[in-house]
């Protein structure tokens, strides 16, 4: 019987059904959808308004044609980049159109390829970037002209395309390697770490385009303006001068990279078609003495007792799953850089090593940047502490083994929590430590451990309450890259309400932190924090283990994957 | 329904209560109900198949006799003690195999039975001696170093069957345990349970195999769309047919014609 081969567009057709289907009848994701969507609409007004208003009537005009040039080249740019690795960074691979589905059925590459490019078009990522860069196409229309405008529509269209490429080349390219368990472990604590010194960077970067002078960002804009990442934005501007000899240039260069990307990505498809296949022989351990128990608890812990038990297996948990270890890592570095981050923006300058004596003073801080000071601190502790607000996820259904047991919630809970402690404090106390003696304030080093224990020990206080009331599920997946797109979102966004709240709750010992100087105020401040902490975590604890008693199965349920 | 209930017989504590006894369990997710109100009874000391197809509601109904679902209507007793209402005692006579469901894999084989026995409050001594035991006798011992994460499927079901049998349940619940299990691991599987059941042990499973319920089972029910359509001995509920016919017969699926994919 005649079967009509399968054409590129009815890839494109799944994917939309797909999209259809997730939002149909779930009210939360059609308002995320539609907010992404907004989202992109302001992004775009933004740019458009940036680039076509600024000193359109100004007194500068080539100024102000600089400036647009320099807002287009690098938000471009900015956009293809984010595309090529983002994907790999934050959102996880869009699995809902994966290679590995397709591999049993006769799909031609060529049709794969262009159905996933379709698909990949479908979407609330590429809608929002197409409407954000969009704005664009629209300052260009202002500026220059309908055809400079269509022109840009199209260099918008192309840049977005070839991020795309880069993207799905990027990610089939890793598929193999990622396959092996151990191989995606390390891969998502390098990203996590590479993710975490973004904000560094991108904060250096702004720095210096505003400190810098125009000739130097545009130094750098003229050179991104030949590479695949900024070439496609600035052909409006080469169009609109009439130079169609560096228009064609950077079209070639697009051209030819995205050539070179579909090419890598065609023929890296084949392995990423054919899925997990089976994961080696897995780590073994030399056998270690004794027997079943011994092997669990740690020599120190010698308590033999549901709390120790839970305790070893977090603690162990924190060092063998990939997901938690980065995340571990993250908050680790992230404890080092908000701080400095924090102090640096008060202050204006920052000299390591304390040579700013003015700002940050030999002698007693002074009240803004002790406030600044203890504030950062706390976060720092916050942040550590929020490594709970969706503890129960990270091993999914495994949670039914605790509820057909019975464990009681506040034993649950608190071994958790001490298990974090145990392994998190000890490091972010260093860090602090750190980052106080070289930024000139070796005098509020007790006061500052205090601080981090009072915002530690509200935040396992809020975690918990977070974790079993607002829980929801991580993907089972074998990806450490794979989020649930936009599931998680919702939820995930108390966690941010949570830290403001964990901030305020420690407020109090934040203040008073701020009115005693000395040994002796450090003393006090150390005390006096860690028992708020210590009195924190022990009634959210309590009050979210009465709560977790109730509400078992339903955690359960919230935290196991859909399928 | 062949009960007997005048008495609601689920509520007696004691030697004579059921192992198991549902009453009027019931779920529905979203429009659709899962299980309709299923009333059962499992004898102490029974070997009882619980049969179904795909989608018959026999997961949701295990989950809901074991305390990790809550039913939206109904109860559920383990010797008489209220699963719902009386979960510790329940918790502590059962013992449960739930299906589809994750272990704490960052934990190898040995750990992951020592962390269960010493939840379960038991004496150290007493776990390390039953763990090498289940360990030698499922055929893990080489396995016990190896991270539960890297198990195949059916290591999985066996180290999930040894943390069920840890800590000596009177009832043993079990979904679908011969799911993925090679076939030398299966027949191991089925002698334990045999055993177990001739010490005075209970055990309910689920499974569509017939040919291992009608080797195993002393009492079979036949769940379909989230009911129950028989229940009794496998004798009386093959009625000196195959098992396998009376399934289909109950279950109301199709038997071929001969007409059918006439292209093939």
């Amino acid at each position: 019987m005649a079967v009509r081969p399968a054409r590129s567009r009815d890839i494109v057709r799944l994917k939309l059904r797909l999209l259809r289907n997730s939002l149909r009848g779930q009210s939360w994701r059609i308002a995320l959808f539609v907010g992404g969507l907004i989202a992109g609409v302001i992004v775009g007004l933004v740019t458009g308004l940036l680039t076509s208003l600024t000193g359109l009537d100004g007194p500068d005009p080539a100024r102000s044609r600089d400036i647009a040039y320099l807002v287009a080249v690098f938000l471009g740019a900015g956009t293809v980049l984010a595309w090529s690795v983002f994907p790999l960074l934050f959102f996880g691979v869009d699995e809902t159109i994966d290679p590995a589905r397709f591999a049993l059925l006769p799909v031609p590459r060529r049709v794969l390829i262009g159905g996933m490019l379709g698909a990949a078009f479908v979407g609330v990522p590429a809608l929002t970037t197409f409407l954000a860069t969009g704005g664009l196409a629209v300052a260009a229309t202002a500026r220059f002209g309908v055809l400079v405008g269509l022109v840009s529509l199209v260099c918008v269209v192309g840049g977005l395309l070839l991020g795309v490429i880069a993207s799905r080349a990027l990610t089939s390219a890793f598929a193999a390697m990622l396959r092996s368990r151990r191989m995606r472990d390390l891969a998502a604590i390098f990203i996590a770490v590479g993710a975490s010194l973004g904000a560094p960077l991108q904060w250096f970067v702004t720095a210096m385009v505003a400190n810098g002078s125009m000739s130097q960002a545009l130094g750098i804009a003229r050179v991104l303006a030949w590479t695949p990442l900024g070439a496609a934005y600035a052909i409006p501007f080469d169009v609109a001068d009439g130079r169609y000899d560096l228009a064609a240039g950077r079209l070639a260069i697009i051209a030819i990279s995205a050539a070179g990307l579909l090419w890598w990505w065609s023929s890296t498809l084949e392995s990423a078609m054919i899925g997990t296949t089976a994961q080696g022989g897995g780590r073994t351990r030399a056998a270690g003495p004794g027997g079943a128990v011994a092997a669990l608890l740690p020599r120190v812990l010698r308590r033999a007792t549901p709390f120790g038990a839970i305790f070893a297996r977090e603690w162990r948990s924190w060092w063998r799953d990939g997901r938690r270890r980065a995340s571990l890592l993250s908050v680790l570095i992230a404890s080092a850089v908000v701080p400095i981050a924090i102090l640096f923006s008060a202050s204006g300058t920052v000299e390591f090593g304390g040579a700013s004596a003015t700002e940050f003073g030999g002698a007693p801080a002074t009240p803004p940047h002790a406030l600044l000071t203890g504030y950062s601190v706390t976060f720092a502790g916050t942040i550590g502490g929020m490594l709970l607000a969706n503890q129960f996820a990270f091993d999914g259904s495994a949670y039914a083994a605790h509820l057909l047991i019975g464990v009681p919630g506040r034993v649950e809970l608190r071994a958790r929590a001490a298990a974090l402690t145990a392994l998190t404090v000890p490091l972010i106390s260093v860090v602090t430590v750190v980052v106080l003696v070289a930024s000139g304030m070796p005098d509020r080093i007790l006061a500052g451990l205090g601080l981090l224990v009072t915002g530690f020990g509200a935040a396992i206080a809020a975690a918990s309450l977070l974790s079993v009331l607002a829980a929801y599920p991580m993907p089972d997946s074998n990806n450490p890259f794979a989020l649930n797109s936009g599931s998680g979102g919702a939820k995930g966004l108390l966690a941010l309400v949570a830290i403001l709240a964990t901030v305020t709750i420690s407020t109090p010992v934040t203040l008073t932190s701020m009115f005693l100087h000395g040994p002796v105020g450090g003393v006090v401040v150390l005390v006096v924090g860690t028992a708020y902490g210590l009195a924190a975590a022990w009634l959210g604890t309590y009050i979210a283990g009465d709560t977790l008693d109730r509400r078992g199965p339903e955690l359960l349920a919230a935290v196991t994957p859909r399928r | 329904m062949s009960n007997d209930e005048t008495v609601v017989p689920g509520q007696r504590v004691g030697g004579d209560a059921p192992a198991l006894a549902l009453r009027g369990l019931a779920k529905r997710f979203g429009d659709k109900i899962a299980v309709a109100g299923i009333d059962l009874d499992v004898a102490a000391g029974s070997f009882f198949g619980l049969l179904g197809p795909n989608g018959a509601g026999k997961t949701t109904s295990l989950s809901m006799a074991v305390g990790l679902l809550r039913p939206d209507a109904g109860a559920a007793y383990v010797q008489g003690h209220d699963v719902w209402a009386d979960p510790l005692e329940a918790k502590r006579l059962l013992g449960v195999l739930p299906d589809g469901v994750r272990m704490f894999d960052r934990l190898n084989g040995r750990e992951l039975l020592g962390y269960t026995g010493l939840l379960r409050g038991m004496a150290p001594d007493e776990i390390d001696a039953r763990a090498r035991d289940l360990l030698d006798v499922l055929g893990l011992v080489d396995a016990g170093q190896t991270l539960v994460v890297d198990y195949s499927a059916g290591m999985r079901k066996k180290i999930g069957l040894a943390c069920a049998l840890l800590h000596a349940p009177r009832v043993l619940v079990l979904d679908e345990p011969f799911e993925a299990v090679d076939p030398v691991s299966a027949a191991l599987i089925r002698d334990i349970l045999q055993r177990y059941v001739h010490g005075g042990g209970t055990v309910i499973f689920s499974s569509h195999v017939m040919q291992v319920v009608e080797r195993l089972c002393s009492h079979v029910a036949i769940l379909a769309d989230g009911h129950i359509k028989t229940v009794g001995t496998l004798d009386e509920v093959r009625g000196g047919r195959d098992l396998e016919d009376v399934f289909v017969e109950v279950v109301g699926g199709r038997t071929a014609t001969g007409q059918e994919l006439s292209w093939l």
